[in-house]
Formats: structure tokens, C-alpha cells, sequence
């Protein structure tokens, strides 16, 4: 049987709510697994959950930052055979204005929180042998920008982080990899252009070859990282960038 | 909130080599030759620091004076 499937699997997505949680949500369900979905809103959580194929499916409302809401919940959900991080935030701050807040404010939800989680769910066995562990990293880690030094540095974090994964768990046959995309078309992408304005936002991605990315574009290499086809690739980051970084200005 | 020229006065001090007094309340912000986009994410962070208000990149593009910046702070003060 082609190991290019998630039949059989059970995969926990967080930040399903909305964006490439959402799309990879939907997605992985129709790849065949039972569906784990958590994320802070529940009314939008629910109507991620009703896209999604098959019964068996789960969702948890629950903010990973409460110590004891990340404990209740990892102790409800089943065994599981990968997790796709999705929760995240961008917020651009100059350098000399990061304050204590801002500065927390971005590392808890973009490295804090799964960090957190997967303590919890390794302490307390509920990743199978053989499971994958993928991270949503961001072409921003290697490649910063002005004002970026908080999300910039949150996503290196995490790349660094999954590889610590990679080896601590390699005797379980666990991997774990991170996806770094470019400017993707959600939630996000809308807030990063107000954030800036529609002008520039255009001109970046102008310097796209394949032009913006769809959240599905994100979601099929996540896939692929979480079944077996890719069961000898650990502590490794994919990018997906719609050809930007080949550098064609 | 404080008046125009208390405003002023932080702005100039953020923006580096210029000379204080340079900038008046109609004065073009965006002509001035320490105007880059980093600028721009500059003005935003002090004013979400100095006064509390959240504007984004169309507010800032709307003002082309100082003292449509300093109006626009103004009215989003409560």
C-alpha cells in the first residue's frame, strides 16, 4: 500500500480554528485520519470541526497557556500518531520598543504554548511509536525583516526546538520536522497587511514566481510529513515559498 | 493628551540625525530625508507605547503632515 496516506492515524492540529489549522484540519481528515482539533475560540472551532470528514473526529476548546487546561485536555485526548502545530501570531515591533508584554505576548502563543503541549503529551505517553511532530516555521526565521524581531526569532526558536524532538525521541521512531512557508493567503496574511499596508503587501508578493500561497499549499507537504513516506526525514525544515527566496528581484 | 509640540518632540527624538526644531505641525513627515518604511514601524510602536492607540499602516498612509498624524492620535485617544 502506498505510504503516501494517513489511514489508521490519529493526528492532533492546533490552531484549528482558522488558517492553515483550519485548511490542514479539513485536509488531513479526508487524508484518511481521525481528527483532533483544538484551538482558543470555540464558536469558530465548531465550525471548523463540522468540515471535517469522517466520525471519529475530536475537539477541544482549551487555551494551552492555562497549565491546567493543557493538563485536563492532553489527559482526554486518545493516542496519537502525529501532531501538526498551527497556533501562532505576528505582531511587528521595532527593537527598541519591545517591551516585557509584547515580548511575551508573541513567545507564549508562538513558542511557549507548544513547547508546553508537547511536554505534556510526551510526559504523559500520548504520542505512539513512530508518530511525526510538525511545526508551521516561517521563511521569517532564517530570512528576518525589519521589525520582525519577535516573530522572526519565536519561529527560530521552534525549528531549533523540533530538532531537540528529533533526538530525544528518535528511539520511539518519533520525528519531527517544521514547515517554513512564505506570505500565505489567511487570516494572518489579512492581518499583516493591515498591519503594513495593501501597497507594500503587493509589491512582496509581486517577488513570489508562483505568487501567495494557499493554505493547502502548506497543508499537502505537512501531510506528507506526517505519513509514513516520510519516515526517514527528522529535524529537518521544508520550504515553501513560491520560489521568493531564489532570489529573482 | 499632551500638546502638538510635546508630540513633536518625541518624534524627532526617535528619528536620528535630526536636528531638533526641524519639524513643525505641517510639516510633510514622509519627505523628510530620515523617512524610510522603518520609519513607519517606528511611528507605529511609539505611538502604541507613548499613547496607547493602535493605528495601522492605512492610518499612517492617510496623514501626510505631522499634524494629521497628531490629529489622528487624538481621536482614537478615549
Amino acid at each position: 500500500m502506498t505510504p503516501f496516506q494517513l489511514n489508521n492515524k490519529t493526528i492532533l492540529i492546533t490552531g484549528a480554528s482558522s488558517g492553515i489549522g483550519k485548511q490542514a484540519a479539513i485536509s488531513i481528515s479526508e487524508m484518511g485520519a481521525k481528527v483532533v482539533i483544538t484551538g482558543r475560540d470555540q464558536k469558530r472551532l465548531e465550525e471548523t470541526f463540522q468540515l471535517l470528514k469522517g466520525k471519529n473526529n475530536l475537539q477541544f476548546s482549551a487555551d494551552l497557556l492555562v497549565q491546567e487546561e493543557l493538563k485536563d485536555m492532553v489527559e482526554q485526548l486518545p493516542q496519537l500518531d502525529g501532531v501538526f502545530n498551527c497556533a501562532g501570531i505576528v505582531k511587528p515591533f521595532p527593537i527598541k520598543f519591545i517591551s516585557a508584554e509584547v515580548l511575551d505576548e508573541v513567545f507564549k502563543i508562538n513558542f511557549n504554548a507548544q513547547v508546553l503541549l508537547m511536554a505534556q503529551l510526551t510526559r504523559q505517553k500520548k504520542i505512539n511509536k513512530n508518530a511525526s511532530i510538525v511545526f508551521s516555521s516561517s521563511i521569517a526565521a532564517a530570512h528576518p525583516y525589519k521589525g520582525g524581531a519577535l516573530y522572526s526569532s519565536s519561529k527560530a526558536a521552534l525549528e531549533t526546538y523540533s530538532k531537540v524532538i528529533g533526538l530525544e525521541f528518535s528511539n520511539l521512531g518519533i520525528r519531527s520536522n517544521c514547515i517554513a512557508s512564505a506570505m500565505v493567503k489567511t487570516p494572518m496574511f489579512d492581518t499583516a497587511e493591515h498591519q503594513g499596508t495593501k501597497e507594500r503587501m503587493d509589491e512582496h508578493i509581486k517577488k513570489y514566481p508562483l505568487g501567495v500561497g494557499l493554505p493547502s499549499d502548506v497543508t499537502n507537504a505537512a501531510i506528507f510529513l506526517l505519513s509514513d513516506a516520510s519516515r526517514w526525514m527528522t529535524g529537518q525544515t521544508i520550504t515553501l515559498d513560491g520560489g521568493f527566496l531564489l532570489g529573482d528581484f | 493628551m499632551e500638546d502638538i509640540a510635546a508630540f513633536i518632540k518625541k518624534i524627532e527624538f526617535e528619528m536620528d540625525e535630526i536636528e531638533p526644531g526641524t519639524i513643525k505641525p505641517a510639516t510633510h513627515f514622509r519627505e523628510l530625508e530620515q523617512w524610510s518604511s522603518m520609519m513607519g514601524l517606528i511611528f507605529i510602536a511609539l505611538i502604541d507605547t507613548e499613547y496607547n492607540v493602535t493605528l495601522n499602516g492605512n492610518d499612517l498612509i492617510n496623514c501626510k503632515t505631522v499634524d494629521d498624524l497628531y490629529q489622528v492620535v487624538k481621536s482614537k485617544i478615549q
